[in-house]
């Protein structure tokens, strides 16, 4: 192993920098000291003198750290010989020779000379001294108590853990297991050498924990920063919409445009195959939603009745409606058992499926053009109740929290995890907000166009994360929602696209509608791929049936 | 066609004379002496509901001016202008401003009565002091 001797005097023992740790891992430890000049006879050549060597292209691998990982993940990897011969050829140990007998000890549990070892190591920080210490003894106790020798437990518990004054608590129980020793037996498998043998090494693992990763490497860093380098370029992949694309190290992870649908695979002109004609609303509809379930559907007329219709009858189950009041939008509650309604009054009120009224929230909390949500907790409200402001009403703590824009809000959709709201302004942005706690901005969308109409936008993709929406220019527009950056614009249509919807159980397949009075299927842009009928809700709304 | 993004306006409010779509408020009145080609014209701060044309620059009594005509998003009908800059410095006040016509405007209450108003004179005419208030060759 060899390696520079360090003639750091005394004095400087407390104070060791990642310099000094260097000198410490390879080899030599502070009760040798020796005469300056002899460090620079035995100085290694690949060592400079005051810096550190580096690799890679960007100087900020230290060497000495990358050669230990590696060695570290061979050893992982059950290649003794490799780790071995590694630690020979680079001059680079693994351990320090002091780590490499503590470790020793551990293992063949001499715990009390595991313990003298330890204060060798030159640990600056008191209290993890302690801690480890507290931890190797505690193993001896219990070691004890299995060969049945309970005085001499009791006397480590006593003489040896107690002083330490590390985690009072853990000494009483420990000193309960003396007592009750059967308690201790139950944890035991028959089998007495392998379980300590096996808990000797997960103490080990503990002990690397527990101690700075400079003395001991930590158990699969290497591995570690691996995932995060890949964790980091899938997140930075734009077009990443597919669970098919596995990740290689050999190259950076990229996915092509083509993961996003960007061809109409299917234009219907006058709906899809026309399955009921649900007539009976005098007034044109305002909002459509559809049961949790599937099954019913809910439509609103405009400032009219809410009505229930069952989706393989066609037939209407219930009229739901408030004298002398309007409603002007629906939703179900996700547990199916309740329906909400905004009225034009301003208030929200709700529902069970018979009709029976439960609630009814009165004020300022909807207005007549607004979207309706439920998260999907079913606690939490979601209106437009001003102009300028969402409300967020939790129904059972009866607590309101408020989003505040600058702009006027046309339309909103809340993401599938209830997490984050996507807000349409006036002014053709798009906003992301988190809603968990405290609203926070997180990103603004633009580029596509609104003057006059409602135009929807949704999450959609793999793990919802793009976002899409119509736009009067005929497009529909797609972002990548991390970055913001726009990254599809679709043409196909020949009129204003009102909304869309992201098939929330296929990621290649989109839906819009627009007042070309089409609706236009996109899937991804090649001929593999397989048509399907997006699934019954994957159109979620309705910008107004004449 | 979609469904047309329309802001309703508390209480009294002018709105369009031909879809009673809601336009301004009273609090947001600046002034009731601008002239257009069609009669009087009220100068308000704030105006919704409207869809907002090209700009041009537009030779008016008071100076030339870049504006932009202004029409209601419901119907479509041409409601005022917007001032979009002036070029001269006594006129600045009017930047960002709105101009909404009397013949094609009403003033309604939620009750959807019509109040006329008393103070007009029906014949047009130019004011010839642009000092004191704005004619507008719209």
């Amino acid at each position: 192993m060899g390696g520079v001797e360090d003639d750091e005097p005394a004095s400087k023992r407390m104070k060791l920098s990642s310099e000094e740790l260097r000198r410490l891992s390879n080899g030599s430890t502070i009760k040798e000291p020796v005469a300056g000049s002899s460090r620079d006879l035995m100085a290694r050549p690949l060592q400079s003198e005051g810096g550190e060597e580096v690799v890679g292209s960007k100087g900020v691998i230290k060497k000495v750290e990358f050669v230990r990982i590696i060695a570290k993940a061979l050893y992982s990897l059950g290649y003794i010989k490799s780790g071995a011969h590694l630690e020979e050829e680079s001059g680079i140990p693994l351990h320090s020779s002091v780590v490499n007998v503590f470790m020793r000890q551990i293992l063949e549990g001499n715990w009390d000379e595991s313990v003298v070892t330890l204060r060798n190591i030159g640990l600056t920080d008191e209290r993890t001294v302690k801690s480890a210490s507290f931890l190797i003894l505690e193993q001896k106790f219990f070691e004890l108590l299995d060969e049945e020798k309970a005085m001499d437990a009791l006397n480590t518990l006593r003489t040896e853990i107690a002083p330490l004054g590390v985690n009072d608590s853990r000494v009483r129980e420990l000193s309960s297991y003396i007592v009750s020793p059967s308690y201790c037996s139950l944890t035991r498998s028959p089998k007495q050498d392998t379980v300590r043998a096996r808990s000797r090494s997960k103490l080990l693992e503990e002990l690397q924990k527990l101690l700075p990763a400079t003395v001991m490497v930590p158990e699969g860093r290497l591995e570690h920063l691996v995932e995060q380098a890949l964790v980091l370029q899938r997140d930075a992949c734009m077009f990443h919409n597919s669970l098919d694309k596995e990740m290689s190290l050999y190259s950076d992870h990229q996915c092509g445009r083509d993961q996003i649908p960007s061809q109409a695979l299917q234009v219907y002109e006058t709906g899809v195959s026309l399955k009921h004609k649900l007539s009976g609303h005098q007034k044109p509809l305002s909002s459509v939603s559809w049961s949790p379930d599937d099954r019913q559907l809910l439509t609103c007329g405009a400032e009219e009745v809410v009505r229930l219709w069952d989706v393989s009858s066609g037939e209407c189950l219930h009229v739901y409606e408030k004298t002398g009041l309007g409603m002007v939008s629906c939703g179900w509650s996700p547990d199916g058992k309740w329906i909400f309604s905004g009225l034009n009054d301003k208030s929200i009120c709700m529902w069970e499926l018979d009709g029976k009224e439960l609630e009814c929230w009165k004020g300022q909390r909807t207005l007549k053009i607004s979207d309706l949500e439920i998260t999907g907790d079913g606690k939490q409200i979601i209106s437009i109740c001003r102009e300028t402001a969402i409300l967020l009403l939790d129904r059972e703590a009866k607590v309101e929290r408020f989003i505040e824009e600058d702009q006027t809000i046309t339309s909103f959709s809340l993401s599938r995890d209830s997490r984050f709201l996507l807000i349409n302004l006036l002014n053709q942005e798009i906003h992301l907000w988190n809603i968990e706690g405290d609203p926070k901005l997180v990103s603004k969308y633009r580029g596509h166009k609104r003057t006059r109409f409602i135009i929807r936008s949704c999450f959609g993709g793999l793990e919802q994360a793009f976002i899409a929406s119509g736009s009067e220019d005929s497009l529909v527009y797609i972002w990548h929602r991390g970055t913001g950056e726009l990254i599809e614009t679709l043409p196909g249509h020949s009129g204003a696209v009102n909304c869309v919807s992201w098939n929330p159980a296929n990621p290649h397949m989109l839906a819009s509608a627009s007042d070309d009075r089409t609706i236009r299927i996109w899937g991804l842009n090649n001929l593999s791929t397989k048509r399907k009928e997006p699934c019954s809700n994957g159109i979620h709304y309705c910008n107004g049936v004449y | 066609m979609g469904r047309i993004f329309v802001v309703e306006l508390d209480g009294r409010s002018y709105r369009c004379k031909f879809c009673r779509t809601h336009l301004a408020l009273p609090d947001d009145l600046v002034s009731r002496s601008f002239h257009c080609r069609r009669g009087k014209a009220y100068l308000f701060n704030n105006a919704v509901n409207i869809t907002v044309g090209a700009l041009e620059e537009r030779v008016m009594l008071s100076g030339m001016h870049t504006v932009a005509d202004i029409f209601c998003c419901c119907c479509g009908q041409i409601v005022g202008w917007k001032y979009e800059a002036a070029h001269e410095k006594s006129q600045k006040y009017k930047e960002g401003k709105f101009v909404l016509e009397r013949l094609v405007r009403s003033f309604a209450s939620d009750r959807g009565r019509i109040v006329d108003e008393i103070d007009f004179s029906s014949e047009v005419y130019i004011d010839t002091r642009p000092s004191m208030s704005d004619g507008e060759d719209a």
